[in-house]
């Protein structure tokens, strides 16, 4: 009985201790590339974690944007980052660090010892500027934190009420099935409304950056560009399986959204393009969409002596579907375009 | 009269009305000007309907969806929030006024400004009617998100490294907000900031939680010592940018803690809830001293009034050890009131600065040649702000400074009293400084350009503001008791009425 | 329920490992690393927690709370890194530069 209780117990220990060992490896690995992958490596566990939790929810969203979208979105800023260092070292004579010195260096760990590296290369490798007697000095002090907040946690072992009753007893109200679902789209919409308006801040903040080259534009590979093809309407017929699972299963227009997303920057890298006439308004209001739907359904209900955001009994199953419909379509969208990174 | 549109209206339209028109200028750049300006126009309308409800019905607490709080999220307006919605709309009604002229020679600049700030003031008036805590962090960060990527805007590599610098600090001081969130959650399963003050309990949970959110709403506010990134990114975005950045931003971080203290934290027992406002107090303190003196040395217009504000924040922090006792809410008010006033003086001083900057081509205080006999309209706001700022009667800033001198003096506090009289004559030095060098002229004649009206008249009548703000106290003081918001603590705002869908609900006895 | 524990406690170790990284490292794309391993910690720690009560459902409005945060959390890092390039582009640096080296 007792080896049986400590089997679980044994695999999240393990599970636990590589978690921290992954983030302290990709945190100070000297390598930048290798930093990046074992950082997805880590999204990938914590997917797995997500799971012995019981929270699928979390998993799907946890591999599909903490370690895909987000791992995607490092991979591309490295690589454009190294192309403009490799730039500067054509460009620059005296120093003779030349592209394949560049990646090299990038590429493995041990390049310290090469002499071809730029400037700021050998910044990478030293990694910190602070001296070792602070960052020990600092290691120590956070001790304090560590203690304090990890006897918290212990304090919080003792379960306390949560909402999970409330949640469940007006399930039934809320127009789905599946209470994470009820809590992201109705409970607590508001807050959801918000984080896509957030997500969208993202892209026009990184819009008005602007000077960021466009991905992609490099020629395609034709095996890439058929496999894109045969990928990209199976990837959207996931998505819409994903939005429609979502209402009584783990699943929703997030973990749909991104999935549309890949779909998008895997089309766009087989070399597939908006047409020229669809970048302007089309495309802008395909991106503003979601939160559109979503704010005006709000508000609308408004009009019926419903408060804010409160759809009506019997109106909250396709409302909400709609407000997923569109939020996908645009999480998507946004997700692409992130990546993509340059204005159309 | 009846009233058109009921407070939860009001509300609701406090937090549409910006986030729709910032949609509205992403899809149609060209009518940005517009929109933008019609849309401050509604949310001044907006907030002064809600406003009048305030004052007409009591404390407004309303449920967003069919659902109260905990399962839902409630929004809350009372006497605090009412005053800083008022604040953020002047300001922004003002700044926007001066946004089309300014960006006028920039289309690519403005063509972003226009959602962005938008969308900054979403978070700004969510921010004020929220009373969910988790909601809080989503707008702390739609707020930190848009304020960082308007400090970029002007894409030179002072403004990118700022807004770098920005971008972490106000990333690293919601994780620890959001920390603070989950043990509270977990410790007493709600984030409503209502039933959590009902329930919240000394222990190592709520210690552990205030400190993680006063240390990251710390390090928002740029309390000295993290008041590291302030000057440069204030310093180096556009002027309208650090307008908003230095007159609304920070307070709403402010905000946010005070609301915590009083709502959550001040009424627990225990060593850490009675030694903070103390370190707070003193740490408010240093940044007057520090932040003055720093002033005092800078040498470019925008940095001066950059570092004005890393002063003025700290007299917002040393209220905090004078209300333990009685007379406390003097000392709130006074917080308040100077929040208010340093909000409309220093938009005005920004924006002035931005009129000078245009005029001269540069900011370096030393060159400013004759700028008062050349344009005197926006000299006359940055002395005006300056006025307010030093807190010469009868500007907002001497109400606010004299009321916290009474509260200093009635609790024989007078180190704080000293710091408070030391940081004006300080200000006075600095805003001097600037006044004496437009009026004399350099040795090489500086041309000037042309400064288009709706730039000087926008930051003028924002000084106005600030002067005016020192006759309107009888005004204030009804609007600030309603909800009794630093008398009781919010739970006593009538929670039968939590659960009637849209109602008003009536102040408790 | 000791994972629960167990996971919470790793939560913690994020935190203050990614803490530590924040301020230690130099080059801006860790520090954005950093940052999300920060927040993968409070995540840990939100929605970790909501799995206490023995053998019941998990709570599901931490979860969701969660899968708002890494929405937030990846919006968050797209801006940070398209500025990082923005940067890089503008002065040759990945890192932050002291204040008015530029004037």
């Amino acid at each position: 009985m007792a080896s049986l209780n400590l089997l679980p117990l044994a695999i999240d220990l393990v599970l636990a201790l590589t978690l921290l060992w992954l983030a302290w490896r990709a945190l100070s690995s000297p390598d930048l590339f290798r930093a990046v992958v074992l950082f997805i490596a880590l999204g990938l566990v914590l997917g797995l974690v997500w799971v012995r939790l019981d929270a699928v929810d979390i998993a799907l969203a946890e591999i599909a944007l903490g370690a895909g979208v987000t791992g995607a979105l490092l991979l591309a800023a490295l690589a454009k980052l190294q192309s403009a260092e490799a730039e500067t070292a054509d460009a620059s004579t005296e120093q003779e660090g030349d592209w394949q010195g560049c990646s090299q260096a990038l590429a493995e760990p041990d390049a310290k010892s090469k002499p071809t590296l730029t400037a700021s290369a050998t910044m990478d490798a030293t990694g910190s500027a602070m001296p070792i007697a602070l960052r020990i000095l600092l290691a120590l002090l956070l001790l304090v934190p560590l203690a304090g907040l990890g006897w918290v946690v212990w304090q919080l072992w003792l379960p306390a009420p949560g909402l999970t009753d409330l949640v469940a007893a007006r399930l039934e109200a809320s127009g789905v099935a599946h209470p994470v679902t009820a809590v992201l789209l109705n409970f607590r919409g508001y807050d959801t409304l918000l984080e896509l308006a957030v997500l969208l801040l993202a892209l026009l903040g990184v819009w008005s950056l602007s000077s960021a080259p466009h991905l992609g534009d490099e020629e395609q590979e034709p095996a890439l560009a058929a496999l894109s093809r045969l990928l990209a309407p199976l990837m959207i017929l996931v998505a819409a399986y994903l939005v429609w699972v979502g209402a009584h299963a783990p699943g929703g227009a997030f973990q749909a959204g991104s999935v549309l997303g890949a779909a998008g920057v895997l089309l766009r890298l087989s070399g597939w393009r908006v047409p020229p006439r669809a970048t302007g308004w089309p495309l802008r209001l395909v991106l503003v969409l979601g939160v559109v739907v979503f704010a005006c359904m709000g508000l609308v209900v408004m009009a019926f002596g419903q408060p804010l955001l409160g759809y009506p009994p019997g109106w909250a199953k396709p409302a909400l579907l709609a407000i997923e419909l569109a939020a996908t379509l645009s999480i998507g969208a946004i997700l692409a375009a992130l990546f993509i990174g340059g204005r159309p | 009269m009846p009233m058109p549109l009921s407070g939860a209206e009001w509300a609701a339209a406090l937090v549409f009305v910006p986030l729709l028109a910032a949609l509205a200028c992403f899809l149609v750049p060209r009518a940005a000007n517009w929109l933008g300006l019609l849309a401050a126009t509604l949310i001044l309308f907006a907030t002064l309907g809600l406003v009048r409800g305030l004052l007409g019905d009591g404390p407004l607490r309303v449920a967003v969806g069919a659902w109260a709080a905990p399962l839902g999220i409630d929004l809350v307006a009372d006497g605090l929030s009412a005053v800083l919605l008022l604040m953020t709309a002047l300001v922004g009604l003002g700044v926007s006024a001066f946004a089309p002229a300014y960006f006028a020679e920039h289309s690519e600049q403005r063509r972003w400004f226009w959602p962005l700030w938008l969308l900054l003031w979403t978070a700004l008036n969510g921010l004020y009617l929220a009373a969910d805590l988790f909601n809080l962090y989503v707008m702390l960060e739609l707020l930190g998100l848009s304020a960082a990527a308007l400090t970029a805007l002007s894409g030179s590599a002072t403004a990118l490294n700022a807004a770098m610098r920005y971008l972490f600090v106000s990333l690293l001081g919601s994780a620890a907000y959001l920390l603070g969130v989950a043990l509270l959650y977990h410790g007493y399963g709600t984030v409503d900031m209502v039933l959590l003050g009902e329930r919240l309990e000394a222990g190592a949970v709520a210690s552990a939680a205030l400190l993680a959110m006063v240390a990251g709403l710390l390090l928002k506010t740029a309390l000295w010592p993290f008041h590291f990134w302030l000057a440069p990114a204030h310093g180096s975005a556009p002027a309208p940018v650090s307008a908003l950045l230095s007159a609304l931003v920070i307070k709403a971080s402010f905000y946010l803690l005070l609301r915590l203290w009083l709502a959550l934290f001040s009424g627990l027992a225990g060593l850490l809830p009675t030694l903070l406002p103390e370190l707070l107090g003193l740490l408010g303190a240093a940044a007057i001293l520090w932040g003055s003196v720093q002033a005092l040395r800078q040498r470019r217009l925008k940095l001066l009034i950059a570092y004005s504000t890393v002063a003025q924040v700290g007299y917002l922090f040393l209220a905090f050890p004078l209300t333990g006792v009685q007379a406390g809410e003097i000392a709130w008010r006074a917080v308040l009131y100077l929040a208010l006033a340093h909000g409309l003086a220093k938009a005005a001083m920004f924006l002035s600065a931005g009129g000078l900057l245009r005029f001269a081509g540069h900011d370096r205080i030393a060159d400013l040649d004759r700028a008062a006999q050349r344009l005197p309209l926006t000299l006359t706001a940055f002395v005006l702000g300056g006025v307010s700022i030093m807190g010469l009667p009868p500007s907002g800033g001497f109400i606010g400074k004299w009321l916290l001198l009474e509260a200093a003096f009635t609790q024989g506090r007078w180190g704080l009293a000293l710091v408070v009289l030391v940081g004006g004559i300080l200000a006075a030095g600095y805003v001097f400084k600037v006044i004496g060098y437009a009026f004399t002229a350099t040795k090489i004649a500086q041309e000037g350009e042309a400064v288009p009206l709706a730039m000087q008249w926008s930051a003028l009548l924002l000084a106005f503001g600030a002067i005016l703000l020192g006759f309107a106290a009888p005004w204030f003081w009804p609007l600030l008791e309603v909800g009794a918001p630093f008398a009781a603590p919010l739970a006593e705002i009538g929670t039968e009425a939590i659960a009637e869908v849209g109602a008003v609900s009536e102040a408790a006895p | 329920m000791t994972s629960v524990l167990v996971f919470a406690l790793a939560g913690v170790g994020l935190i203050v490992l990614g803490f530590y990284a924040l301020l230690v490292q130099r080059h801006l794309l860790r520090k954005v690393l950093a940052f999300n391993v920060i927040s993968s910690g409070i995540f840990l720690l939100l929605a970790g927690l909501a799995r206490r009560a023995p053998g019941a459902e998990p709570d599901p409005v931490p979860q969701a709370m969660v899968l708002t945060g890494i929405v937030v959390a990846v919006a968050a890092t797209a801006l940070a890194l398209a500025m990082i390039q923005a940067l890089r582009a503008a002065t040759g640096r990945t890192w932050l530069g002291d204040d008015g080296d530029e004037e």
